[in-house]
């Protein structure tokens, strides 16, 4: 589960520098020799650092939403228009002077798209499963269609939360879909 | 060397600023109780509470910076107490305006003020133009200041020498010391995005006054408003770094720290860096141009870079091995950098897209900037506020009262931190005053986080006593 494994490795790199810090600051109690070679060793800790960031970056940069699924034709396509405090979904456009939406199914294993604007302020439209993990999101503007494209793998009911910040009952914003 | 006239003002920043911060933690604290379900606030209050919160939060530790650069900057150049002064005022006001603001007219735009939710009225008809009018004030009040330092070191140093090019040279000649290279290199930052904001307040109250026909675009306007808002957080936590440069050594009883090439290097990198990071914040705007989001993973994965490599490893070079004279001061400055280097990996790990996807607005976000700032920012600037202290004034703290609060603040600190990283984890929403039943951590992590940050707060407050009762001294003293 991607969540785990990033708490994980932040504990991971958290408890490295916990050590070395540590390290190095109960040694300055103990003599008075300094570092020896510090310009080779901040050369060599540098190159390690950024090797290291580019092989994470160029893994990572291509398993960006941006990219997923470009090349596929989505099999159903859902309309989302989010508003102050709710959210219509519709397997139609959304007229803005009367949204309207209807109760969503989806299939399962197959490409989706959600083409998400909003009619007021900024909304996020974020998709938990039901063990409450979050499993993808994109931003509701006005003015503007985020298409967010997602293949669902697990059948069930999946609840949409708001996730960017949208006034007094941003908390209980919320809707949802099935996926069978 | 500096004034008498500086020395009180600086004394007055760091008692405001104190003041203010034990407020907002405050604040804080009540936010964690209520979404724990402790507390019982309407939503609005909520809302309210967590607007000023973060503005506050950010206004004050971004002049925490600015005082104390300004300060040590007197050992360099002259700067204006003019400058200072009408800084001083403006913050004043603007802030006083942004409590009555929020509390009195029930302003809740959350403190990054998305537009177009300052323009969608929930509140007191006359709460939004008035945090426009303070936010431009602020604004203002701060450009004046930036520019002021940045012309005082050009009237000594070149542009080249400010920046320190020449030490890109076999042999540099003058020598740039790195508070001032740093210095300069913040303030272009400062000045840029505090410009931004003039630009973002211009438009909004073009939008204001237009009854209908100028409406701004929402992508734009998202773009101004995190370029304004990342950048000043950033700088501030580099104006702290400026501070550390200068005193660290002096503090520890070692020879001061010089300019090299490869800080000169590092530092003229880091604002490239620092000036694109900001499209870290529009990673989930699947319309905003492909390439400013790649450029935002790589600025913010190579900001990382210098800031390790130099400034940290340098940190090491100072300590390791080294008999350092260690005090409060350099203690706060040490567990500072742990502190920024941890909150750094959970921001280089929300800075990866693929990640940002299932991280972005749950409780990691202010995970990792809590971070930056309790366990980072915030120690830098104690650590000048606590060292100015008592340059002017007698009896130093004890080495057990430095030991107890080193131990309060990390164990505060960490307690605090990890709710968040935990909560963050668990897919917990952030900015919600109440959380759905359906996360069962959530209460408790909430209340585990208010409990920390209380423990938090005790040496804060020993600290405000006692840095506030010396500041107090030095502002009422007539001589030198």
């Amino acid at each position: 589960m991607q969540q785990s494994s990033i708490l994980l490795l932040f504990f991971f790199l958290m408890g490295i520098a916990l050590i070395v810090f540590t390290y190095v600051y109960l040694s300055s109690k103990k003599t008075d020799q300094g570092m020896s070679n510090p310009l080779k060793k901040r050369f060599w800790f540098f190159l390690i650092l950024a090797v290291m960031m580019g092989i994470f970056a160029s893994v990572t940069i291509p398993k960006s939403p941006y990219f997923a699924f470009a090349d596929k034709t989505p099999a159903k396509v859902i309309h989302v228009a989010a508003m102050q405090f709710s959210f219509f979904l519709s397997e139609n456009a959304i007229d803005p002077e009367h949204p309207s939406g209807q109760g969503i199914e989806l299939p399962v294993n197959e490409v989706v798209e959600f083409r998400v604007t909003s009619l007021d302020v900024n909304h996020g439209f974020a998709i938990y499963n039901e063990s409450n993990r979050l499993i993808t999101q994109t931003q509701a503007m006005p003015g503007y269609v985020n298409r967010l494209r997602y293949q669902f793998d697990e059948p069930g009911k999946y609840n949409i939360l708001c996730l960017e910040y949208c006034g007094m009952a941003h908390q209980v914003m919320r809707s949802s879909f099935t996926v069978k | 060397m500096e004034s008498i006239k500086i020395r009180k003002i600086t004394s007055i920043w760091i008692i405001t600023v104190l003041t203010l911060f034990v407020a907002s933690i405050v604040l804080g604290i009540l936010m964690r109780l209520n979404q724990g379900g402790v507390l019982q606030q309407s939503p609005i209050t909520f809302y309210s509470n967590m607007t000023i919160h973060g503005i506050t939060m950010i206004g004050i530790w971004f002049v925490a910076g600015m005082a104390g650069i300004n300060y040590l900057m007197e050992r360099y150049v002259k700067t204006s107490y003019t400058a200072n002064l009408i800084a001083l005022i403006l913050t004043v006001i603007g802030v006083l305006m942004l409590w009555a603001v929020t509390l009195i007219g029930k302003f809740h735009t959350a403190w990054t003020f998305l537009y177009p939710l300052p323009l969608k009225v929930m509140w007191a008809q006359w709460a939004t133009p008035t945090f426009l009018v303070a936010m431009s004030i602020l604004s203002i009040g701060w450009l004046i200041w930036g520019i002021s330092m940045m012309t005082q070191v050009l009237k000594k140093y070149s542009i080249a020498q400010a920046f320190a090019w020449q030490h890109f040279k076999k042999d540099p000649g003058v020598k740039t010391p790195p508070f001032i290279l740093i210095s300069m290199i913040t303030l272009v930052g400062v000045i840029t995005c505090l410009f931004v904001a003039v630009v973002l307040m211009a438009l909004y109250f073009a939008e204001y006054f237009s009854g209908g026909s100028f409406v701004n675009d929402a992508l734009l306007m998202k773009n101004l408003t995190y370029f304004f808002g990342h950048t000043i957080a950033n700088e501030m936590l580099y104006l702290g770094l400026a501070v550390i440069y200068e005193l660290f050594a002096e503090v520890s009883g070692r020879p001061k720290w010089k300019t090299s090439w490869y800080v000169a290097l590092a530092w003229n990198f880091t604002l490239i860096f620092i000036l694109t990071a900001f499209f870290h914040h529009l990673y989930m705007d699947f319309v905003q141009p492909e390439g400013f989001q790649i450029v935002g993973q790589l600025a913010s994965y190579l900001a990382s870079l210098p800031a390790a490599a130099v400034t940290v490893f340098s940190v090491w070079v100072a300590v390791y091995r080294v008999k350092v004279k260690w005090t409060l001061t350099n203690l706060l400055f040490f567990i500072g950098v742990a502190g920024w280097v941890i909150g750094g990996f959970g921001a280089v790990i929300d800075a990866t897209i693929s990640n940002n996807i299932v991280l972005h607005n749950t409780l990691w976000v202010p995970a990792h900037f809590h971070t930056y700032n309790v366990m980072g920012n915030v120690l830098f600037s104690l650590a000048f506020f606590y060292w100015f202290s008592i340059q002017f004034t007698e009896k130093i703290v004890s080495e057990k009262f430095s030991k107890l609060i080193l131990s309060l603040l990390i164990i505060g600190g960490a307690g605090f931190l990890l709710a968040f990283y935990i909560g963050g984890a668990d897919s917990i929403p952030r900015r919600f005053s109440n959380y759905p039943a359906e996360f069962t951590s959530a209460k408790f992590l909430a209340n585990f986080g208010a409990i920390f940050a209380t423990i938090y707060l005790i040496p804060i407050l020993m600290l405000f006593y006692n840095i506030s009762k010396r500041c107090l001294k030095i502002l009422f003293s007539s001589s030198s």
